[in-house]
C-alpha cells in the first residue's frame, strides 16, 4: 500500500469527522446546547440534572436526541434494593419472635400450646423461629403429654448476645443490596426466605457514555451558536434570519402520531356499490324497518306456512302488534295464495290468513321493498331498481352472524325480456363486482322467482364465489300488485363481498365499535 | 336448507355410473344443491339442496332418479308398481278434529341393512321434520309387517286409558306418561296442545303400534337388521302433504327393490286405497316457453326435454310425477325445461333499454352532512341498528321514548330497534378508555321511534366529543358549522334532559320545528359508562331537516 495514499486516508477521514461535527453542532436543538457543558463531569442521569439545573424531561429528550444524533449512548443500570416487609417493621420494632420465645423460655420449659398463646404468632412464622433456634441447637423440643419446648446451654448463651439478624433490621432501609456488609449479607440471606420480612425492589438508573463522536463536541464551544430556530412572525418580518444560520433538526425523528378520521369503513364500501348501481342505470328505492309479514312474505308468494316464517326465522316485534294494509290488495294478494288469482297457477289450496298478514316484523329481507315499489303508482316500465338496506335475522352472533346485516337487490321490469337478459344482467354483475367473464348460472331455488338461478363467479383472489341470487317474479306474485310486464329480481351478497375486500374475517368487524382499528386501518 | 348423507358407492348403484365427487357436484347443480363434504375413509357425501318444496331429493334415492333422467338412462314418469294389498286401516271419527288424516303402504321383500336403516330413517326425518314442520303436518312411522294384525285402527283415546311400552323405554306408559317424560314426548308435546284425546294406532288384537305423531310401541315400532316385510303410514293435518310423504317413500322402497302392496284407508264416509298417484296434469302454453326462457324450442325438442325432467308429455299437457306437489303454474314446468335444456347454452341477452340512475334524493343531503362531520375532525363510524333498553334508556337516566321491541330475541344486548344515537356514541367511547384521547366520534343513520300505533324511521346524525375540554362552547361551535354549512339559520332553547348538564344543553329549532339537541353529558351519566372525560354531544334529525330544505 502506498504510505501517501494512506496519509489520504488519515486527512479524509479526519475532514470526514469534521464535518460530521460542524453539521452536528448546526443540529443542535437550545436543550442540547444547554446541556453539553455538564456531559464531561458526570455519568449519571441524576446528577446531570442537579448540575444543569433543568427538568428531568428535558434532561431526558436531549439525551434522547443526542443518542439519535450518536454523540452518547444512555445506559440502564438495574439496582436491586431492599426494604423492610410488613414483618419485617413489626420485628424491627418488637424484636424477632425467636428473640422474643428464648426470653420467654428463660423463667422453665412451656408446652407448644402456652408458646402460641403467648407469642401471638402466624403458624408459618412460629414454625421458622422453632427451626432457627434448633438449627443453632439453642432449644429443645420433646414429645411428652404434650409437646415441650426448653432452653439449652446455647440458648442461654444467646440471651444477652445480639444476634446478626437483629442488627441488621436496626439498620437504615431501604438499601441496596450491592453495599451491604459480607456480615449483613449473612443476615440478609436467611431473612429474606421468610415470610413478609423483606421486599426487594428493581430499581432502574439511567447514565450514559460519551461516544467518539461525543467527546470531540464536549470540546467544542457550541454554547454560543448564532442559529435561528423557531421561524417566528418576528423573524419573518424583521428579516432577522439573514445572514444567519438555521438550526438543522433530526429530519429523522420520531414524531408523535397523528391519526386523520375516516369514512366508516363498510359505509364506504357500501357508497361504491350504491355508486356502481346508479352508473348501471338503477334507481334506489327504500322501504321501513318495520315490516308487515305481508310486504315481507306474502306479497312475495310465499305461502303462510313456509318453514322459514317462525319466531326463530324472524324477529317478530311486541308492539305496535299489527300495520295498516290497503285492503283491495290484500284481497288480490289472498286469492293469489288461495287459487291463484287467475294466473293460471292453482296456488296453495290453503286459507289465507288476513289477521296475520298485517303481523309487525323486523323486515327479514331486502326484497321486501319490491312489491311497494311494483304495486305503486310511481312505477315506471320499462325501469331498473336496487335498495341498499338493512335486514333483521334470528341467529346466534358469531363471526359470520349478525343480527342485523346489509342487502342489496332489486328488479329490472321491461316488456318482453327473458331469462337471456336476466344473465346478460348477471355478467354485467360479475364484470363490476369481479372484474371477471369467468361466470356460471346454475338452476337455483327462491320462493318468490320461477325460473331461478345463482350466480358464481371467479373472482381474481377468491376463485369461485357466489355472488348474486336473481330469477324472474313469479305471475302469482306480480298479477296481485297489477303488474303484468316481466320482471327479473336480483340480489348481491354484498356482506361477504365486503368482507373480503376490506380483508375482514370476522364479520363484527364490519360494525366495529374499536377506534384503535378506525385510525389504523388502510383506507387504499 | 336440507342437508342429507348417503355412501358415494349407493348413489353410484342408484345412478348406473361410476360418479366421481366431480360428475356428482355438477350433477347436484340440477337439483338446486351441491356437494358439502366427502369423507374418503368412510365413502361417505353429504350434499345440501336449496328448494324447500321438492322433498323427493332429500333422500339418495331420489337424487339418483333426477341424475338418471339426466344423464339420460331414463326419461317421462318414473315407474312404481303398486301390487293390490290385502291391508286395512280403520279412520275411528275420534281422530277429525285432532290429526284427521293417515296415509300407508307395505313395502316386502328386501332384507333390511344397516345401512338400507340408517337412509330410511333420514328419509323419515327430513319428511317429517323439515317438510312436515317438525311433524305437525306429516310424522312418519315404519313397523316390522309381520307383527300386526289387520285391519289397523287410527282413533283417538283418553291420555290415561291405554298403557304399551314406547321405544327406548322397558316400562309400560300411558300416553299422558309418555308425553311428560318420554323425551320426544317432552319434545313434541306441544302438537298435542289442548287435545283431550290423543291419537292411536292400534292392530287387530288391540296391540298399539303407535302414539303419532310422538312415539312408536317397543314391540311392533322397531325396525330389526333382517327384517324383510314392512308396514309404512303417515299421519297428518294436511291430506295432500300425507300422501305425497307415502309417495316419495313407496318411490325409495321400490327403487331399492321392495315390492309395494297398497293400504286401503276407510274414514266413515268414504275409502281411499294409497299410495295415491295423484296424476295431475297441466297444460304449457309453446310461446310461454320463449316469452321465458327466450330460447326457441321445436315440438320434438320440447318433448325431449320434458320427459328428461321426469315428466309425462302428451299433446300439449304435461303429467306431473306421483312425487312432486311444486307444480302450481306453468312456469314451474318451464324452469325445469330451461334446466335440462343447459342454464349454460341459454343465450345471454344486454339489458335493451335505457335507464337513468339515481340515488334516494335525500343520500345527497345525509352525504354532505357525513363530510362535514368528517372535516371538523370526527371519526365516523356505522353500527348495529339493533340495541337495548338498558343502553338507551336506564344508562342514560331519561325515559323510553317509544321503542319497537323484539317480540323473541337471541340476545339481550340486541333486544330493541335503536331510537337515538347518543348512547351508541356513549358506548363506544366507553370501550375505547384505553385508546389515546382527544376521541371525537359521529354517526349517521336510521332510528326507529314508536308513536301509538305507527313506526316511524328517522336519518339521524350524532356526534360526541370526548377529552379534557370538550364542552357546551366545542358542540355548539361545531352544530353551527353543521347546520350553517348546510345552509340553515337556527335558534337555541334552554331545554333540561336527563342524560345532560342543565343549564349547559338546550333544543335546536330552525322555521319553528325542534330538529335535534346539544350539551354537555351529566357526570352522573358518564359514571354509568365509566367515562373520566368530560362529553359534549348533539344530534339531529336528518330527515325532517330534509324536508325544511326542500320547501
Amino acid at each position: 500500500m502506498l504510505p501517501d495514499f494512506s496519509l489520504f486516508t488519515i486527512v479524509w477521514g479526519f475532514k470526514v469527522a469534521e464535518k460530521a461535527l460542524k453539521q452536528l453542532i448546526n443540529s443542535l436543538h437550545p436543550l442540547e446546547r444547554k446541556l453539553i457543558p455538564y456531559l464531561e463531569q458526570t455519568s449519571s442521569v441524576e446528577s446531570l440534572i442537579q448540575l444543569s439545573q433543568m427538568k428531568d424531561v428535558e434532561v431526558m429528550r436531549a439525551l434522547q436526541w443526542l443518542q439519535n444524533k450518536k454523540a452518547v449512548k444512555i445506559t440502564e443500570t438495574v439496582k436491586e434494593i431492599i426494604a423492610l416487609g410488613s414483618n419485617g417493621k413489626l420485628y424491627a420494632e418488637k424484636g424477632l419472635p425467636e428473640r422474643r420465645l428464648l426470653d420467654l423460655l428463660k423463667s422453665g420449659p412451656l408446652t407448644l400450646t402456652q408458646v402460641t398463646k403467648s407469642l401471638n404468632l402466624s403458624k408459618d412464622e412460629l414454625n421458622i423461629c422453632l427451626g432457627v433456634l434448633r438449627k443453632k441447637a439453642a432449644i429443645l423440643i420433646t414429645k411428652e403429654k404434650e409437646i415441650t419446648v426448653r432452653i439449652l446451654d446455647q440458648g442461654k448463651q444467646l440471651l444477652g448476645k445480639e444476634m446478626l439478624e437483629e442488627r441488621f433490621l436496626k439498620r437504615e432501609f431501604p438499601a441496596p443490596v450491592e453495599d451491604l456488609e459480607p456480615e449483613e449479607k449473612f443476615a440478609f440471606q436467611s431473612l429474606v426466605k421468610r415470610k413478609n420480612i423483606l421486599r426487594s425492589i428493581e430499581q432502574k438508573k439511567k447514565g450514559f457514555e460519551l461516544t467518539e463522536l461525543g467527546k470531540l463536541l464536549v470540546k467544542e464551544k457550541v454554547v454560543s451558536g448564532d442559529f435561528i430556530d423557531m421561524i417566528t412572525p418576528k423573524v419573518i418580518r424583521e428579516r432577522l434570519w439573514k445572514g444567519k444560520e438555521f438550526r438543522r433538526y433530526d429530519i429523522k425523528i420520531n414524531v408523535p402520531k397523528a391519526y386523520p378520521v375516516r369514512k366508516q369503513h363498510y359505509r364506504k364500501f357500501l357508497e361504491h356499490v350504491r355508486t356502481k348501481f346508479i352508473a348501471l342505470g338503477f334507481k334506489e328505492m327504500s322501504g321501513p324497518i318495520v315490516e308487515t309479514e305481508f310486504w315481507n312474505m306474502d306479497a312475495l308468494f310465499m305461502p303462510q306456512f313456509h318453514s322459514a316464517r317462525s319466531i326463530h326465522d324472524v324477529y317478530y316485534i311486541k308492539e305496535p302488534e299489527y300495520g295498516k294494509l290497503d285492503r283491495a290488495l290484500v284481497d288480490r294478494v289472498k286469492k293469489a295464495h288461495e287459487n291463484g288469482f287467475g294466473t293460471g297457477s292453482k296456488g296453495w289450496q290453503y286459507v289465507f290468513d288476513v289477521k296475520r298478514t298485517h303481523r309487525n316484523i323486523l323486515r327479514s329481507h331486502d326484497t321486501s321493498i319490491s312489491p311497494r315499489v311494483l304495486s305503486s303508482k310511481d312505477l315506471q316500465i320499462p325501469g331498473k331498481y336496487f335498495q341498499t338496506v338493512r335486514c333483521f335475522r334470528y341467529d346466534v352472533i358469531d363471526a359470520t352472524h349478525l343480527p342485523d346485516f346489509n342487502q342489496t337487490g332489486g328488479f329490472v321490469i321491461e316488456p318482453g325480456i327473458n331469462f337471456g337478459h336476466l344473465k346478460g344482467l348477471l355478467k354485467l354483475f360479475a364484470e363490476e363486482f369481479c372484474q371477471t367473464d369467468q361466470v356460471r348460472v346454475k338452476p337455483a331455488y327462491f320462493p318468490f322467482t320461477e325460473p331461478s338461478a345463482q350466480l358464481m363467479a371467479k373472482h381474481p383472489d377468491l376463485g369461485w364465489i357466489e355472488l348474486a341470487g336473481s330469477g324472474i317474479f313469479r305471475p302469482e306474485m306480480c298479477k296481485p300488485l297489477g303488474v303484468d310486464v316481466p320482471v327479473i329480481a336480483w340480489g348481491v351478497g354484498v356482506e361477504r363481498l365486503a368482507m373480503f375486500t376490506l380483508g375482514l374475517k370476522d364479520i363484527r368487524d364490519l360494525f366495529t365499535h374499536d377506534l384503535e382499528y378506525m385510525r389504523k386501518i388502510r383506507v387504499i | 336448507m336440507p342437508t342429507i348423507t348417503f355412501a358415494l358407492k349407493d348413489i353410484q348403484e342408484l345412478t348406473g355410473k361410476k360418479l366421481s365427487i366431480e360428475d356428482l357436484n355438477e350433477l347436484m347443480g340440477y337439483a338446486k344443491g351441491a356437494v358439502e363434504g366427502y369423507d374418503k375413509e368412510s365413502d361417505q357425501v353429504s350434499v345440501s339442496v336449496d328448494d324447500t318444496n321438492l322433498p323427493y331429493l332429500w333422500s339418495a334415492e331420489g337424487l339418483a332418479r333426477l341424475f338418471r333422467q339426466v344423464l339420460g338412462y331414463s326419461k317421462g314418469i318414473a315407474p312404481l308398481k303398486i301390487h293390490k294389498g290385502e291391508y286395512q286401516v280403520i279412520v275411528d271419527e275420534s281422530v277429525s278434529k285432532i290429526r284427521p288424516y293417515i296415509a300407508s303402504f307395505v313395502a316386502r321383500g328386501k332384507k333390511v341393512s344397516e345401512y338400507l336403516l340408517k337412509q330410511m330413517i333420514q328419509l323419515q326425518e327430513k319428511l317429517s321434520e323439515g317438510y312436515g314442520r317438525r311433524r305437525e303436518k306429516i310424522a312418519i312411522g315404519v313397523y316390522r309387517l309381520g307383527h300386526i294384525s289387520f285391519p289397523v285402527t287410527y282413533k283417538a283415546t283418553h291420555p290415561e286409558s291405554v298403557r304399551f311400552v314406547p321405544l327406548d323405554f322397558r316400562k309400560e306408559m300411558t300416553q299422558q306418561e309418555i308425553l311428560e317424560e318420554h323425551p320426544k314426548g317432552i319434545e313434541y308435546a306441544s302438537l298435542l296442545a289442548g287435545a283431550k284425546k290423543y291419537p292411536l294406532l292400534m292392530d287387530d288384537k288391540r296391540v298399539v303400534l303407535s302414539f303419532p305423531p310422538i312415539i312408536n310401541s317397543a314391540a311392533t315400532g322397531k325396525v330389526e337388521l333382517g327384517d324383510q316385510d314392512l308396514f309404512i303410514e303417515a299421519t297428518g293435518t294436511d291430506q295432500d302433504s300425507i300422501l305425497l310423504a307415502m309417495n316419495i317413500f313407496a318411490y325409495a322402497l321400490y327403487e331399492r327393490g321392495f315390492t309395494i302392496y297398497s293400504v286401503d284407508i276407510r274414514y266413515k264416509t268414504k275409502k281411499i286405497t294409497t299410495p295415491r298417484m295423484f296424476e295431475e296434469k297441466i297444460k304449457i302454453r309453446r310461446e310461454a316457453i320463449h316469452e321465458l326462457l327466450g330460447i326457441e324450442c321445436s315440438d320434438a325438442e320440447v318433448k325431449r326435454l320434458i320427459e328428461k325432467a321426469g315428466y309425462g308429455y302428451h299433446a300439449g299437457s304435461v303429467l306431473i310425477p306421483a312425487y312432486r306437489k311444486d307444480i302450481l303454474h306453468q312456469n314451474d314446468v318451464i324452469e325445469d325445461i330451461g334446466i335440462m335444456y343447459g342454464y349454460d347454452k341459454i343465450p345471454e341477452y344486454p339489458m335493451r333499454s335505457f335507464t337513468i340512475g339515481e340515488q334516494l334524493p335525500i343520500h345527497n343531503f345525509l352525504d354532505a352532512a357525513r363530510e362535514i362531520m368528517l372535516g371538523l375532525g370526527f371519526q365516523e363510524m356505522m353500527t348495529s341498528l339493533l340495541s337495548n333498553k338498558k343502553t338507551l334508556y336506564d344508562r342514560m337516566h331519561v325515559k323510553d321514548l317509544g321503542t319497537v321491541e323484539i317480540q323473541q330475541y337471541t340476545s339481550e344486548t340486541f333486544s330493541v330497534v335503536r331510537t337515538w344515537l347518543i348512547p351508541i356514541l356513549m358506548d363506544i367511547l366507553s370501550k375505547n378508555k384505553h385508546i389515546e384521547y382527544p376521541q371525537q366520534i359521529f354517526e349517521q343513520g336510521l332510528v326507529t321511534v314508536r308513536k301509538g300505533d305507527e313506526t316511524l324511521d328517522y336519518e339521524r346524525i350524532a356526534a360526541a366529543s370526548c377529552h379534557e375540554r370538550a364542552d357546551y362552547t366545542t358542540v355548539k361551535q361545531n352544530v353551527d358549522a353543521l347546520l350553517s354549512s348546510l345552509g340553515f339559520a337556527y335558534e337555541i332553547e334552554a331545554y333540561e334532559y336527563g342524560s345532560l348538564i342543565p343549564g349547559r344543553s338546550g333544543l335546536i329549532w330552525v322555521n319553528g320545528k325542534c330538529i335535534g339537541f346539544l350539551g354537555e353529558i351529566h357526570p352522573a351519566v358518564l359514571e354509568e359508562f365509566g367515562l373520566e372525560f368530560p362529553v359534549a354531544v348533539f344530534e339531529l334529525n336528518l330527515t325532517e331537516l330534509f324536508e325544511l330544505a326542500k320547501k
